[in-house]
């Protein structure tokens, strides 16, 4: 006779607030302040795609900004989708990554996250880091904004043991000559001393991040996914400071005193999950959707793509190995090592992939992904479609009665009736 | 020589590869026209590039979302379906994102004896030309680990000059669209060139010679067509062109990557034969997952001059990244130029005949 199990039942509650929320919060507003009084300051305001060594832009006393980053803030404002069309409006495809059709809107419109537009680049830099579709997003951007800008070629391997010295070499080569722009286009000299500083102070950063992703293994794991997105705004945009060190000390002794008290996130935790890849910055709580059946993510490679560490006595070498070793370069079978690694170590029941629609760099390997982890670990996974930014077209319905079948096949595999 | 013969031999290139198969000759599929070609041909392999279909994906989709684009989707497709089992080897030369996931999935699904991912520099600097040399060094001596024979200078100077001669012979049949008559038409160029994609170079050269000669001679007739370039992804569909003829219009040159941005540029045959490679292929007109974007541009304003155009059919293919980001740009610099543009998204899997001759007849009225 078949065995039914019992429908699972969302159980809402109040996640903790991180008692660090408040100092995130600051630093967010002086961020956002520096940025709107940098060219008063004679500060040059340097436009970077994600996986641009951000160090060197600290060398040049420059504010950097993240378009990526911008256009999640928009999304979790809710200003995203009119961007997006008024991207759309002037040509842009819907179906291009909709960070780079937000950026389009801002451009376009002249407007922001908070209504005015940020500032206007002074110098940009694009890498081929992440996605070879960086350097094409930049070039219609500096067609528009018309300032100097850089691109630092990425020498593309698909294996880390295909990584050689070459590819480093060249790389390094390529962040001097980068230098020597930026010292072209900010009329300021290189200081090597500071960007050693700078360098130690983004090494310490990283170092504090991997503690803290570390101490997500614990039973119950301290906190929650929205925690961890919302925390990596000092990795990304920080990094090199003593600010972000600062910040990640805290972050980090508030974690492990949770983790000390075996206090976790969800108030019965159930299910531990990997999340694959991208936020949905629209909607956020779709994360603690799962919380609510007892589901914690445990894992995610997302936030570990801004953590890596270099070291201040070799600045171009290491961060040239850094920046290389980026692990969504990786092939699937790479990535699937490391998320293999993670579901022991992070005692993991499930990954969710988020089938990111405008994102075909990230999205195109997950099914491989999926089918190797579930061919040598056993393990279930669920895929649902979403936009990061964009929320037209998204079905939160459909994708919450996603979740629960996958939550009910999890609660038969975990905890089936006897 | 007739056209049709070209395109049987493209239409029949999966059979035709078995033939050379079971003859003894080994077959190497290459993606993107970043691959130095004269490299595998130099190490005995027969290249053929691989190429996507109209058919309707069947197997594809259980490993690649629908996002991708049709050319990848179609063309994973078809390896799964068998019809790529002939290869001894393939190459995914760095390009778009695209190729470098693909590699992957190839890799983990299709079962090859060989692969290889080329790390393509996405910049034409010197600092870009000499690592792309070490990294071409490097792919000769898997090639020869792999055959377990070397490559010399001798026959990689042969393959260059082969290759060579193939651009030029496809160059003089560019060239006759010059002409206020073109004796072919765009669909019959598109059928002669793309055969030399997935043939032996010295077989489409020897037919490219017995066609040739008549060509040259022939008087097109004066049919008052109106002349059109087609400018942007790599397709399939050639019924595409064909419509356009049979709308009015007739393209005499394009900007494609299986079109002039593959046979255009030579590789230099006295020079030290990696560093020519090596020149050639980050120094021709750039497809636009290359930075800067502008010398295509150019090649696009130089073609369109040369060619006496009234027009270009920009055609982009859905989910295609790298050609949707310059598509807005280029639009409006040609038009800025005085060139008008039909811009089109384009499927070849579900290609919708009908709704694509509307589009063209009503631009073929407005600029002829």
């Amino acid at each position: 006779m078949e065995i039914k199990q019992d429908k699972p039942v969302a159980t809402p509650f109040k996640a903790a607030r991180l008692a660090v929320s408040a100092a995130l919060g600051t630093l967010n507003d002086i961020y956002y302040k520096e940025l709107a009084n940098a060219k008063q300051q004679g500060k040059p305001v340097v436009w970077i795609t994600s996986m641009t060594p951000i160090e060197l832009v600290y060398a040049f006393d420059g504010i950097p900004f993240f378009p990526e980053n911008y256009a999640a803030l928009c999304s979790s404002r809710k200003v995203a989708e009119e961007l997006c069309k008024a991207g759309e409006a002037r040509g842009y495809s819907q179906d291009l990554c909709a960070y780079a059709l937000c950026a389009f809107g801002i451009m376009f419109e002249n407007k922001g996250a908070f209504g005015d537009p940020p500032p206007a680049p002074d110098v940009m830099i694009a890498t081929e880091g992440a996605c070879a579709t960086h350097p094409k997003w930049w070039e219609a951007m500096q067609r528009h904004y018309k300032c100097p800008m850089i691109m630092i070629d990425a020498a593309y391997t698909v294996d880390s043991e295909t990584l050689a010295q070459r590819h480093k070499a060249y790389y390094a080569a390529e962040l001097k000559e980068a230098v020597k722009l930026m010292e072209q286009a900010t009329r300021k000299n290189f200081d090597m001393d500071k960007l050693r500083e700078i360098v130690s102070f983004s090494d310490q950063a990283s170092a504090l991040w991997d503690e803290i992703d570390a101490m997500r293994a614990a039973i119950p794991t301290p906190i929650s996914q929205i925690d961890v997105f919302t925390c990596l705004f000092p990795l990304v945009t920080l990094k090199g400071t003593k600010e972000a060190v600062e910040f990640y000390k805290q972050l980090r002794d508030e974690v492990k005193t949770r983790v000390d008290n075996k206090v976790g996130f969800v108030p019965n935790e159930r299910f531990r999950l990997i999340w694959d890849l991208f936020p949905i910055y629209h909607n956020m709580r779709l994360l603690n959707y799962f919380a609510e059946f007892g589901a914690a993510f445990v894992t995610d490679l997302y936030g570990n793509a801004f953590s890596g560490r270099v070291d201040p006595s070799d600045p171009f070498g290491s961060l040239a190995d850094r920046y290389l070793s980026f692990f969504m370069r990786a092939a699937s079978w790479g990535k699937a090592e490391l998320y293999k690694k993670r579901a022991k170590q992070y005692h993991v029941d499930g990954i969710v992939f988020h089938a990111n629609r405008c994102c075909r760099n990230f999205t195109a390997e997950q099914p491989d992904v999926g089918a190797i982890l579930r061919d040598e670990l056993g393990l279930s996974s669920m895929s649902f479609e979403g936009n990061m930014v964009d929320p037209r077209g998204y079905d939160d319905a459909g994708v919450k009665s996603k979740i629960e079948s996958f939550i009910e096949m999890l609660e038969a595999r975990k905890y089936p009736k006897k | 020589m007739m056209i049709s013969e070209f395109q049987e031999a493209y239409r029949n290139r999966h059979k035709l590869a078995e033939g050379w198969k079971k003859a003894g000759k080994k077959v190497f599929g290459y993606f993107c026209n970043y691959t130095p070609e004269e490299l595998i041909y130099a190490a005995g392999f027969i290249p053929v590039r691989i190429r996507g279909s109209s058919e309707n994906i069947e197997l594809a989709d259980a490993h690649l979302p629908g996002i991708c684009c049709s050319f990848m989707r179609s063309a994973l497709d078809q390896a799964l379906k068998g019809q790529y089992n002939y290869l001894d080897g393939v190459v995914f030369p760095k390009s778009c994102d695209m190729t470098r996931a693909l590699y992957s999935i190839w890799k983990k699904n299709i079962k090859l004896p060989y692969y290889y991912f080329l790390p393509v520099p996405g910049k034409s600097t010197d600092a870009a030309v000499d690592f792309f040399i070490e990294e071409l060094r490097l792919f000769k001596e898997s090639l020869e680990k792999y055959t377990n024979k070397k490559i010399s200078e001798q026959s990689l100077k042969q393959a260059i000059k082969l290759y060579n001669e193939n651009r030029s012979l496809v160059h003089e049949l560019y060239n006759l669209g010059l002409r206020d008559n073109p004796p072919l038409t765009g669909s019959e160029m598109f059928a002669v060139s793309r055969a030399g994609l997935v043939m032996p170079k010295e077989e489409h050269n020897a037919m490219l010679r017995k066609l040739l000669p008549g060509l040259s001679s022939a008087k097109g007739s004066p049919d008052g067509k109106v002349r059109l370039m087609v400018a942007g992804n790599t397709f399939e569909t050639i019924e595409l062109l064909q419509a356009v003829e049979e709308s009015g219009g007739n393209v005499v040159i394009d900007d494609i990557d299986i079109g002039s941005r593959y046979y255009f540029s030579a590789v230099d045959e006295n020079a030290e034969p990696l560093r020519a490679l090596a020149e050639r292929y980050l120094r021709k007109v750039p497809c636009p997952c290359k930075h800067p974007a502008e010398p295509r541009l150019y090649h696009m304003l130089k073609l369109a001059k040369e060619y006496r155009v009234k027009g270009v059919i920009l055609l982009t293919q859905k989910y295609c990244d790298t050609h949707l980001y310059d598509r807005p740009w280029l639009e409006s610099s040609l038009k800025a130029n005085g060139v008008p543009v039909l811009v089109v998204d384009h499927s070849d899997t579900g290609w919708v005949g009908g709704k694509f001759k509307t589009m063209v007849q009503a631009f073929i009225e407005m600029v002829g």
